[in-house]
């Protein structure tokens, strides 16, 4: 499904992300006091494993990372396409605030409502709605970038106040359930949630490849979009609703983790150095960051036992300061 | 490229803009195959609404316009670009790009889901990057470019497109007086090759010499069509964007050139 002929430094550069995808994930399985040793991991993958081996893979890591993976890729394309079709880097949903607002919808239907609606349901009416209230709130819809980023950061408070509130009031005295609802967080990860971002992944790939090409040229502008026969506004409106859907169902496995899809096609169009979406290649490095994120919480000392989301919001602040600083200094905002 | 003796471009009838106050109102043109009509006006006059309606962007209130007889409205958005680019006028160069890249972005109307890259879309991009000189700057970023070259990279960008009629909006605006007359004239050839082109312009000496037929337009209503030499007039000038001049031919190219009249 490629749209462009391929360049040897994007090839390189998505083997590398494959290499250290591979080799993150490996260190995932074996590092730490739990970790199940190199050379014991294909037998172990093959089902040949012992007790605490298999507990392990089974139970306490493979589900995890197989969420970091998937949820990784999601924000990856989610961010990639919201940021192309605003033609704008900080048009990201974790910056505008859906990923608050899907984590404020996530809390509300796993704790208010346990059991009657589907968490990802929630989650995905919560960034939804802080959606639509981002675009009233812009009164510009979101092509102002400048608006788009104070009515995101208004949303985004909002959302994490209700979030509060609402785990506050039901969930006192469980620090990790506020963890995981706040920051995101990939702690007690289980099959389920791998399955619930593993398809949900799975199923945006298709609408994603046929939006690769109309998103590409939607940058040059609406009209000429439009005269190209890629008609700019069912792009936007397909690319903004993949965009929503897939970060609702990152968050409704991890929690509103930040940033990821701020960096990562950042991080993927200047490496590779191609224009556009850069969509498989953001979802390489989204996944990258988020598994790379959550290995270090888990074994580096300083930031053992840490929510996952925390670490991001750490890095990625310091890339949107940066960011905005650039941008202010362009006169774009 | 022929298809049939019609014109190849057609405005029937069309009204274009919103509400009680349209741009253009009840307005006919028909553009045949191998013209270079410049579209001229003054500000406001719907010269731009007009060109963008017929390159499909701008979706008339009433009328309809026709690509080889047939309404672009019914046509599939992508068949209707194989055959009709349109350079707006401030298109947006996405960060990074090379003029190579953007060159090929002019390829999307050829691609369907299943039918990519191909070697004739590496032709068509090539043929449009030697065609404007840009061969050499391929792999340079369209944001280093000079303002000259930058607009020629998105010239080719259209070209790669490989269709019979180019719609130019205001291609010279931000030029200095040399890559103007440089782009004219790299329009003029593109012309002599084959191509139907409908520029808006807004130097009238300009269009006087490259078009081959002048439309004059004023409150979103044609008032004048023909050889620049029966549509640049003094009377007509004076009518239609209340300037007082004399009319007398180009030295050069005996094409007319407009002479203001010095304030009493």
């Amino acid at each position: 499904m490629i749209a462009l002929p391929l360049h040897p430094r994007a090839l390189l550069w998505t083997a590398l992300y494959v290499l250290l995808l591979v080799g993150i994930a490996a260190l995932t399985l074996t590092l730490g006091r739990l970790g199940v040793p190199l050379t014991r991991l294909p037998a172990v993958i093959a089902g040949a494993g012992e007790g605490t081996e298999t507990f392990v893979l089974e139970r306490l890591r493979g589900p995890r990372l197989a969420v970091a993976l998937g949820a990784g890729a999601a924000l990856g394309i989610a961010g990639a396409l919201f940021q192309s079709v605003t033609r704008n880097p900080l048009g990201s949903p974790d910056v505008i605030g859906l990923g608050a607002g899907a984590g404020a919808g996530a809390a509300v239907t796993a704790l208010l409502l346990p059991g009657a609606v589907p968490v990802p349901l929630g989650a995905l009416a919560g960034s939804a709605l802080a959606m639509a209230a981002v675009a009233l709130a812009t009164g510009s819809g979101l092509r102002h970038p400048g608006r788009l980023i104070v009515a995101g950061i208004g949303v985004a408070a909002m959302a994490h106040a209700f979030t509060q509130y609402v785990v506050a009031v039901l969930a006192r005295d469980e620090a990790s359930v506020l963890h995981s609802y706040i920051y995101g967080s990939l702690g007690a990860r289980s099959w389920d949630h791998a399955a619930t971002i593993g398809i949900a992944v799975a199923l945006a790939v298709p609408f994603a490849a046929a939006l690769a090409g109309p998103v590409a040229v939607n940058e040059m502008g609406d009209e000429l979009a439009d005269s190209l026969g890629a008609r700019a506004g069912r792009t936007r409106t397909g690319a903004i609703t993949l965009s929503v859907v897939l970060s609702a169902a990152a968050v409704s496995v991890a929690g509103p983790i930040s940033f990821v899809s701020l960096t990562a096609p950042q991080i993927a169009r200047r490496t590779t150095g191609a224009p556009g979406p850069n969509l498989a290649v953001s979802a390489l490095v989204g996944a990258l960051l988020l598994a790379a994120a959550d290995l270090v919480v888990q074994q580096a000392p300083a930031a053992e036992g840490l929510p996952v989301g925390i670490l991001t919001m750490a890095l990625g602040g310091v890339y949107l300061g940066c960011l905005l600083v650039r941008e202010w200094r362009k006169g774009v905002l | 490229m022929s298809e049939g003796n019609g014109p190849v471009l057609a405005a029937e009838g069309l009204t274009l803009g919103y509400g009680s106050d349209p741009v253009v109102r009840d307005l006919d043109l028909e553009v045949a195959e191998g013209e270079f009509t410049v579209i001229v006006g003054p500000n406001g006059c719907g010269k731009s609404t007009l060109l963008k309606a017929l390159g499909r962007v701008n979706p008339p209130v009433s009328g309809r316009v026709l690509l080889h007889g047939r309404d672009i409205r019914a046509q599939r958005a992508k068949a209707v670009a194989r055959r009709l680019a349109l350079l707006p006028q401030s298109p947006l160069a996405p960060e990074g790009i090379t003029v190579r890249a953007l060159a090929t972005r002019g390829r999307f109307p050829h691609h369907t889901l299943l039918r990519q890259w191909s070697p004739r879309d590496e032709e068509a991009v090539d043929e449009a990057l030697e065609l404007t000189g840009m061969a050499d700057l391929a792999g340079v970023q369209v944001g280093s470019l000079s303002g000259g070259q930058r607009q020629r990279a998105w010239v080719a960008m259209v070209l790669a497109q490989d269709t019979g009629v180019l719609l130019l909006d205001e291609p010279t605006t931000y030029l200095d007086i040399a890559h103007q007359y440089e782009l004219l004239e790299l329009f003029a050839d593109l012309h002599r090759k084959g191509r139907t082109i409908v520029a808006v312009l807004h130097d009238l000496a300009q269009a006087a010499r490259f078009a081959t037929r002048l439309v004059m337009m004023s409150g979103g209503r044609v008032v004048a069509d023909g050889l620049p030499e029966d549509v640049v007039t003094a009377r007509l000038v004076g009518e239609v964007f209340g300037l007082a001049c004399d009319v007398v031919p180009d030295p050069r190219t005996r094409t007319p050139l407009v002479i203001p009249h010095e304030r009493p």
